[in-house]
């Protein structure tokens, strides 16, 4: 080929790529009543049965067209769903044991197939939980069931073999028998990839790594709803990539931001922030027990307490040190509020006073405790209560790598720990070994660490958690092999008490009473320090109308009332 | 020739077996796994982490595990997705077309642009375009893509947008318009971004191979021998010099030939294609035993059957080489 030739090849592909620049682009019509909404999840569900599921994105797709018997509202508590009322002692649904659970269900229910909903289905979902071949992956409270009665279609009364505490929690997912299949060969089921449900909405097609489509459900309960005529589910691999296509309106919602985020979302033209605060708590979780010990079961960790943060004058102090309101000020553009407790949020909300940060207070508390400063500044024990006298004051602090706002949190901490004299040393992991199990030797589980960095939350119910957490009975040891989530090997009999009080009381009152007894001791004792109270942030065009914001559910939990402009 | 073909597929044998040892006890060693997603579930008791675990055979010794893994593949069958319990051929028989789909066209327009700018590049050597050609081919190959991919979807998504209509330029990501019927042009809309993407990256290393090949051949005493005869250039370019000059880039075509399958996982990420790559990212990320082993597996078996018909080809380009 001459040069010629190849201009003129050149050329040739200038103008064919000039001529694909200019066609146009189709666009969705828009109305009041219809329009297609696109919604961007950076990971695709891995299934939808609610019952296998791990990812939270399988529950954000779902919630379209699985629904239970009670939904969790805004504030965090129980309205019916399916059901006709929240079963409550006042209107006969709960027994004076709280053994027995009656339900109602609406009238003229029916899935989206256009079968009616009979109390059938409830005791079939039951059954297909606790099928042993089921690989369902949760069967706590259902395991606990010894019969669910059906006197009527329409009436569900689930008896317990034990009392049950978070007994309204369970069953927020229905599956229709007639369109499912035998328990035994659940991961199997057509259903996980289809679903027939009651919601809305109900399942067009999913075409692998690409979009899910819902289309609406005719025979949903509600006249005239929903009002969109479709709900695309498009996966997109990052939320970087969402990013971008939030902005140019490729797509109407945009799940799960982090605060860094927002300053780039926030000026853009159309774009909506949706941000409240959510059940997740940033926190540190300190090791009360020598760290060199393996997995100590409670009664050695009083005789080995960790040689510094056993004493609880230092774990003061380091909160006191902390100014928390720096970092949500720095870090995180003031989109979250002070950490306090575990419970922050949600019916059984406690409310605790902050901590003042008051670096002179916790110089005082470190040097009644027997920690002198040194050379450098840094402390030294002289006459602590567990420490060797010469003991530097100096603690490893871990997160898991690759997360730049913990990172850079760290960064802060370090300095102000450094302002009372306690050196903070940083040696993050990734999070598989961070969160590893204790079959895999995860130093979290086995105790051997100073103190971790990270988040986590409790449920709509909190038993799981605060148990899971704080009770002095969920310490992994070898002899449970590694169960529970104690990592901070806290042991304290008031909570104890107060955690078997709440588990055990069918009053609901009498439960909101006990947490909070368990959050006071937390606060006073702190195996945990809450350091801010993250918000969950998405973002959304300004097209759509109906959103509500639902920390304690997904996104399209109120999806029937949602409409574009 | 038959017997050496022969040969090499009989060697392949002990190889993959032994690539699959080492990947199985690779994905094995990493932190995590796929019982992680379950762990920290307060709601999860031990009892039930257990039957899970045996339910998937992860509580096997990973001795007994890769045997079954073996013996079931042996009777063809790659078993099924620790995540989404589909069986594994389904999960890529749902992701390979649309690979093939982009791996396909990229790998076309990149030769298509590769070779003829290779070639002109060397026989214009330090001319004003070869300077021109080797400064972009090395852009091109030292840009990373991913920041590459973002800064092409904020310029033609966002910031560009069509004088017509005033939609955005190309989309910014998917293999066509969701809720839309199918449509050529909307296709190959689609397909602008992710192929030149790859087309910049890709190219840049042909059209360098193309180029430091055609040196060579034009130096020889044949080239000249050709000229002198007075064959006209272009058939002393195309089939004299670039025949000869094409062995090593068939080498680099045969091993990239591979990615048709295995897909780019760049690429695909950021331009939302769901195909291979961003099924294999997806299951490194849920540690899914039994897709990565099937993916890593098959990329490795190809690799092994492109570079023999890599070998086959330099037989039929080059008589003088010759098996037996």
């Amino acid at each position: 080929m001459n040069t010629a030739g190849v201009r003129r090849t050149l050329v040739a592909i200038g103008l064919a790529a000039a001529l694909l620049a200019s066609w146009p682009v189709p666009a969705f019509p828009q109305a009041k009543r219809g329009g297609v909404l696109t919604f961007a999840l950076y990971q695709e569900p891995e299934t939808l049965n609610p019952y296998i599921a791990t990812q939270t994105a399988s529950f954000e797709v779902n919630v379209f067209t699985i629904e239970g018997l009670l939904g969790v509202g805004p504030d965090g508590e129980y309205f019916p769903l399916l059901a006709k009322e929240v079963p409550s002692r006042q209107n006969g649904g709960v027994s004076g044991d709280g053994k027995t659970i009656t339900y109602h269900f609406k009238d003229g229910l029916k899935w989206s197939d256009g079968q009616p909903v009979t109390c059938d289905d409830v005791r079939f979902t039951w059954q297909a939980i606790v099928d042993p071949k089921s690989g369902a992956s949760g069967t706590t409270g259902y395991r606990d069931i010894e019969t669910v009665d059906c006197p009527s279609p329409s009436t569900v009364v689930v008896r317990y073999k034990t009392f049950y505490a978070p007994f309204l929690s369970r069953f927020d997912a229905i599956m229709p028998r007639h369109a499912a299949g035998d328990p035994a060969e659940m991961p199997r089921w057509a259903y996980n990839r289809k679903p027939v449900g009651t919601g809305p909405f109900t399942m067009l097609e999913w075409v692998s790594g690409d979009h899910i489509t819902f289309i609406p459900n005719r025979y949903y309960r509600e006249a005239g709803k929903p009002y969109l005529s479709a709900v695309i589910i498009r996966i997109t691999p990052s939320r970087e990539v969402g990013k971008q296509l939030i902005k140019t309106g490729e797509i109407d919602v945009l799940w799960d931001l982090v605060e860094s985020d927002v300053p780039e979302l926030q000026p853009a033209a159309g774009v909506k922030i949706s941000s409240a605060p959510s059940s997740f708590a940033e926190r540190l979780v300190l090791n009360l027990a020598d760290p060199t010990l393996d997995g100590p079961p409670l009664d050695q960790v009083e005789k080995n307490p960790h040689p510094i943060l056993g004493d609880p004058r230092v774990r003061e102090a380091i909160e006191l040190g902390i100014n928390k309101q720096e970092i949500i000020d720095k870090l995180l553009f003031g989109l979250a509020t002070i950490g306090t407790n575990e419970l922050h949020i949600g019916w059984a909300r406690c409310a605790t006073k902050p901590s003042e940060y008051d670096p002179a207070r916790a110089r005082q508390l470190l040097e009644q405790a027997g920690w002198k400063p040194g050379s450098d500044g840094i402390r030294v024990a002289q006459g602590a209560r567990y420490a060797k006298d010469g003991t530097r004051l100096r603690l490893k602090l871990q997160t898991t790598t690759g997360n730049k706002l913990r990172e850079q949190a760290e960064q802060l901490l370090i300095d102000y720990m450094k302002q009372i004299g306690l050196e903070f040393y940083i040696e993050n992991v990734p999070s598989p070994v961070l969160f590893g199990s204790w079959a895999s030797g995860a130093f979290r589980k086995h105790g051997h660490f100073d103190v971790v960095l990270y988040t986590t939350n409790p449920d709509v119910d909190p038993q799981s958690q605060v148990e899971g957490y704080f009770a002095s009975w969920s310490s992994p040891t070898a002899a449970n092999s590694g169960a529970g989530f104690n990592y901070a090997r806290w042991g304290n009999k008031t909570a104890d008490e107060n955690i078997n009080l709440a588990k055990n009381s069918p009053d609901i009152n009498a439960r909101k009473k006990a947490y909070c007894a368990v959050m006071g001791e937390i606060v006073k004792d702190r195996p945990h320090i809450y350091l801010y109270d993250r918000s969950s942030i998405h973002a959304y065009r300004d097209r759509m109308q109906g959103w509500v914001t639902n920390v304690w559910d997904r996104l399209g939990w109120n999806a029937e009332d949602w409409s574009l402009r | 020739m038959g017997a050496y073909v022969l040969r090499r597929l009989v060697q392949a044998v002990p190889l993959l077996w032994l690539i699959s040892l080492v990947v199985f006890l690779l994905l094995h060693v990493i932190p995590g796994g796929p019982m992680a997603a379950y762990e920290n579930n307060p709601d999860m008791t031990a009892e039930d982490l257990h039957r899970l675990e045996h339910d998937l055979g992860l509580d096997a010794p990973l001795h007994v595990q890769y045997v079954r893994w073996l013996a079931a593949l042996v009777h063809g069958d790659w078993g099924y997705s620790l995540a989404s319990k589909r069986p594994v051929l389904v999960e890529i028989g749902d992701r390979l077309p649309n690979t093939v789909y982009l791996m396909g066209v990229a790998t076309l327009v990149t030769l298509l642009l590769a070779i003829p700018i290779g070639i002109f590049s060397a026989v214009r050597q330090y001319s004003t375009l070869d300077h021109v050609v080797t400064t972009v081919a090395f852009m091109g190959h030292s840009i990373p893509i991913f920041w590459f991919g973002l800064i092409l979807i904020i310029v033609f998504h966002v910031m560009l947008r069509n004088p017509l209509s005033g939609a955005p330029l190309f989309p910014g990501g998917g293999m066509y318009t969701l809720g839309m019927p199918f449509s050529l042009l909307d296709r190959l809309h689609h397909l602008v971004l992710p192929v030149g993407m790859l087309a910049v990256a890709n190219a840049a290393t042909y059209t360098r191979y193309t180029r430091a090949s055609m040196l060579e051949v034009i130096g020889q005493d044949y080239i000249r021998t050709a000229r002198a005869k007075g064959t006209p250039e272009p058939l002393v370019i195309w089939k004299h010099g670039l025949k000869n000059a094409a062995t090593p880039v068939v080498t680099i075509l045969a091993l990239d030939l591979p990615a048709l399958f295995a897909g780019a996982v760049f690429t695909e990420t950021m331009f939302s294609w769901p195909g291979m790559g961003r099924l294999f990212i997806e299951s490194a990320f849920r540690v899914d035993y039994a897709l990565l082993m099937a993916i890593i597996m098959v990329t490795a078996a190809l690799t092994v059957a492109f570079n023999l018909l890599a070998d086959v080809t330099y037989a039929v380009l080059d008589p003088r080489i010759r098996y037996g």
